[in-house]
């Protein structure tokens, strides 16, 4: 058996994500948000007090990529559990009642899944405040019918196998197949699902945070923080450096362990991709 | 002048595992040559390795492969494949899938014509028209402007037939090419081969596992049995005295119209050994009705005075 | 054919109009009145009643969505009321910006995509399918604001030989054009790589795996047509798929390089949109924007269908 290199490489680099994580609410080096004038434009370095470099006000980039991870790991988390479990239930409801139910709900999904890109999230932090809950709102029902369209084919699929049909014959209800049934088969689709999903998470919030759109200053995120150092990256280009280390070590660490996944648990064939 | 088809000690390999052992084959000029064995006896590998398509991961070694007069062994790959191309006619068992699906008959049939005779499209079609309505198309022309998908099976292994004749070529493979066809169908394919083989003096190796089928239309035979070739020789001779069990229990088994209703079809009891193909005693040895204990241990190879007779059997 | 034909244009309508129903009624939940929001803090409440009448805002929603949808047909969008311009006008002017780098982008994407695809899938396990998988995973990893970020300060800056701001029409030279939309598309085909990529890679390794590949081999035919002619025509449909989603997405999806590169195009003006929260103007350009996605995944679907001349009339394994 050859070894699965995508899980491994991508559990390793999601561990450092969530030991960052963690550590942050254990010790940070300096107050992400204390200002500092006299150091501002610190340049990185191991034998500096800061490590990373300091920003345009002075502030400590390691503690603030810290303290972003909280932001960044949190909307994702919140929003890719939000967004599965309505998108799993709204997904189930269209399969399982079929009729006008299903028409209506497929084909809302339909035209949510028409918004391409970061469209739709940016439409919803219009109507919503600017911020963590508008992020996680906006992130949330972008996932929905990612998930529901999973669970709705999914579940079309194998309701003819052989299993299922006893189980309708001998009378038992329809949630109790579902979550007898339906949603041990649907498992290992759903995790792997679940996993490049925090990856497309990270990325939607880094984009609006980027944009202005997400978490407001004076908080640390990362995309905020590349936001403001564009101003002056290119007297300084370090401060790009580690905010955007950061958020392709957090997606590709997601979606490599989602690729992973599903070798072991979908395809098995690990050398096809 | 080299014989089409000459195999000396042919061994294919997966890792460690000997899928067909020690084969030797020859395919005479002009004739009709039908190799037999059950799914897995590696009929089909030792084809494979003749035109040189054995699937990814396996090896081959032999000490002399002969592939339509050409020596296979000295020759760089891009020879074989030149050659191949330009001797060798091959007619696949499944036809759904030989002929690419999103292309029209005729954008495909002709391009190994074009490129190894150096023809333009225009010859190409006009020969491949030719050659149609030979495997019995009424209007070529209809059929070159068809994808395969439109045809039914008949008609597509006509048209894999057609296409394997294009370039002239000394020698066709055919592997089990009626098996996936009813036998109406089969038997105007058959037909088709034996007129190509009086008419053109080509030489055809028939792959099947149809003993009734061989008997029929080849004139040399050879029965192959895990990996190995247990009995070979001239078709009459085989059948009138098959020498190895196995090969008279073949003939035992073939259905005939003479049977009686109700008579239960006979079987052969047990599988195909794939595992230690390469032991030194009979592999038949499990399923044999005669097996006897120095069975296990050798066998004993006969060839009659002609040398065209073989088998290996301990029995006398 | 045609039966599929009008069957996908059917449901394309039935999305455009979910879509309608949810950008108008989306919009609607926005806090504070948007004649208040036009007029600004410190106007009187008799102007901010009659300019509420005048934009219909106070009849019933669905008359006000029926109205929308009908001035919608009508190509009237509205008035943007940050920049004072017809919603239509707007989109018109940027429509050039974004639809050049969206496509540039896209061809680049599939230039390589197909190239490192179909050589990985040929050597596969080789350095060639190695480095292509490293792609696959950087490009849909790396975010396009950083890429462009860094791409400045290389290009930019250092080489001097791109300009990094600000969009040149093809009619003003179309060297320079080029060169403005270069680095835009670049990051934006960075962005698709990824994905374009492996979907190549694991056709061409299914088409590779093809029975009617062993006998273009046994016919001796060149590389080139072996390749070529018989493996990537087998591995077609789903990278065109992907290659139309992508090209939809891109459409609406350039905001963040708009941004950094400064250009003004769609993406921008969906920015400003949001951030002043002008609903005429966001509405449309949603409008707009998803009307481009559902067109252009329609054209794809029935030029699919015309590669593929088996949809719907020959199942595998028949």
């Amino acid at each position: 058996m050859k070894k699965n290199i995508s899980l491994i490489l991508g559990i390793i680099l999601v561990f450092i994500i969530i030991g960052i994580w963690v550590l942050s609410f254990v010790h940070m080096p300096y107050n992400p948000n204390e200002m500092n004038i006299s150091n501002r434009f610190l340049r990185p370095g191991f034998d500096s007090d800061y490590i990373l470099g300091t920003d345009n006000f002075g502030r400590d980039i390691l503690s603030r990529i810290m303290y972003g991870s909280r932001n960044v790991l949190l909307v994702a988390l919140v929003s890719v559990t939000l967004g599965s479990l309505v998108g799993i239930f709204l997904g189930a409801l269209a399969a399982i009642l079929k009729g006008l139910t299903e028409k209506i709900i497929m084909r809302i999904m339909d035209g949510l899944m028409a918004f391409p890109g970061i469209l739709l999230a940016m439409m919803l932090v219009a109507v919503l405040e600017r911020g963590i809950k508008g992020s996680i709102a906006a992130i949330s029902i972008f996932m929905v019918p990612v998930f529901s369209r999973l669970v709705y084919s999914m579940i079309l699929d194998t309701e003819n196998l052989l299993y299922i049909k006893a189980a309708k014959s001998y009378g038992s209800s329809k949630g109790q197949i579902f979550f007898k049934h339906y949603i041990p088969a649907m498992l290992p689709r759903l995790v792997t699902q679940f996993s490049s999903s925090m990856g497309s998470a990270v990325m939607i919030e880094t984009s609006l945070s980027f944009l202005g759109l997400g978490i407001q200053p004076p908080f640390a995120s990362w995309g905020l923080m590349l936001s403001e150092a564009r101003q002056f990256f290119l007297v300084y280009p370090y401060l790009a450096v580690a905010p955007g280390i950061a958020i392709i070590i957090t997606v590709l660490g997601f979606n490599l362990m989602g690729d992973g996944l599903n070798d072991i648990l979908i395809s098995r064939r690990s050398n096809d991709e | 002048m080299n014989n089409p088809v000459e195999l000396k000690n042919l061994h294919i390999k997966a890792g460690n595992n000997t899928l067909v052992n020690n084969v030797s084959l020859t395919v005479k000029e002009g004739e009709i040559f039908g190799l037999v064995g059950e799914s897995g006896s590696g009929k089909t590998l030792t084809a494979k390795a003749i035109i040189d398509l054995l699937p990814e991961g396996l090896t081959y070694t032999a000490d002399k492969i002969i592939t339509a007069g050409k020596d296979m062994l000295t020759a760089s790959d891009e020879e074989k494949r030149d050659h191949i191309g330009k001797k060798i006619g091959y007619i696949p068992q499944n036809t759904v899938f030989y002929l690419h699906p999103l292309i029209k008959i005729k954008n495909q049939i002709g391009d190994g014509y074009i490129q190894h005779m150096h023809k333009t499209k225009k010859e190409a079609l006009e020969k491949a028209e030719v050659l149609l309505s030979k495997v019995g198309f009424k209007s070529p022309k209809t059929v070159l402007n068809y994808y395969p998908w439109q045809l039914s099976g008949g008609m597509r292994q006509r048209c894999n037939i057609a296409m394997a004749l294009m370039n002239d070529p000394k020698l066709i493979i055919a592997d089990e090419p009626t098996t996936a066809l009813d036998t109406t169908v089969q038997k105007q394919v058959m037909e088709l081969f034996k007129s190509i083989n009086e008419e053109m003096k080509l030489s055809i190796l028939l792959i099947s596992h149809d003993l009734g089928l061989v008997k029929r239309y080849s004139h040399s035979l050879g029965v192959m049995y895990a990996g190995q070739i247990v009995e070979s020789g001239c078709t009459e001779t085989v059948f009138n005295e098959p020498g190895h069990p196995y090969t008279r229990l073949l003939i035992k088994i073939i259905p005939s119209l003479k049977m009686k209703k109700n008579e239960p079809l006979t079987e052969i009891p047990g599988f195909v050994k794939d595992k230690d193909r390469d032991s030194k005693g009979c592999l038949f040895y499990c399923r044999c009705p005669k097996a006897m204990d120095i069975c296990k241990e050798g066998v004993k190879e006969h060839t009659d005075d002609t040398g065209d007779h073989y088998y290996r059997c301990n029995l006398e | 054919m045609l039966s599929y034909v009008l069957d996908r244009l059917k449901s394309s309508i039935l999305v455009l109009f979910v879509v309608s129903i949810i950008t108008f009624f989306v919009l609607m939940i926005i806090p504070g009145n948007p004649a208040q929001l036009i007029l600004g803090t410190d106007a009187t409440p008799e102007a901010i009643a009659e300019l509420s009448s005048a934009m219909g805002l106070d009849k019933p929603l669905y008359q006000r969505y029926l109205s929308w949808l009908l001035d919608l047909f009508k190509l009237d969008m509205g008035k943007s009321y940050v920049y004072g311009e017809s919603v239509t006008t707007l989109i018109g002017r940027s429509i050039p910006v974004t639809f050049s780098i969206s496509i540039f982008a896209m061809a680049m994407a599939v230039f390589i995509a197909f190239l490192f695809g179909m050589l990985s899938a040929i050597k596969k396990n080789s350095i060639i399918d190695y480095f292509s998988r490293s792609l696959m995973q950087l490009g849909t990893a790396i975010p396009s604001f950083w890429i462009g970020m860094v791409l400045i300060v290389y290009f930019g800056v250092r080489l001097k030989v791109l300009p990094v701001s600000g969009f040149v029409p093809i009619d003003r030279g179309f060297a320079d054009f080029m060169k403005s939309i270069f680095l835009p598309s670049l990051v934006l085909a960075i962005g698709e790589v990824g994905t374009l990529l492996r979907i190549v890679r694991s056709s061409m390794l299914d088409s590779l795996k093809q029975d009617y590949m062993d006998m273009a081999r046994v016919k001796g035919l060149s590389a080139g047509t072996i390749y070529i002619k018989y493996a990537l025509r087998g591995a077609l449909t789903a990278p065109l798929t992907i290659i139309g989603m992508q090209l939809a997405k891109l459409a609406g999806g350039t905001t963040v390089v708009e941004t950094i590169f400064a250009l003004p195009g769609l993406g921008r003006l969906v920015l400003t949109a949001v951030e002043h929260r002008d609903i005429v103007l966001l509405q449309g350009l949603v409008m707009f924007i998803t009307s481009t996605v559902v067109i252009v995944t329609l054209i794809v679907d029935i030029l699919v269908m015309f590669l593929n001349p088996r949809i719907k009339s020959f199942h595998r394994g028949e």
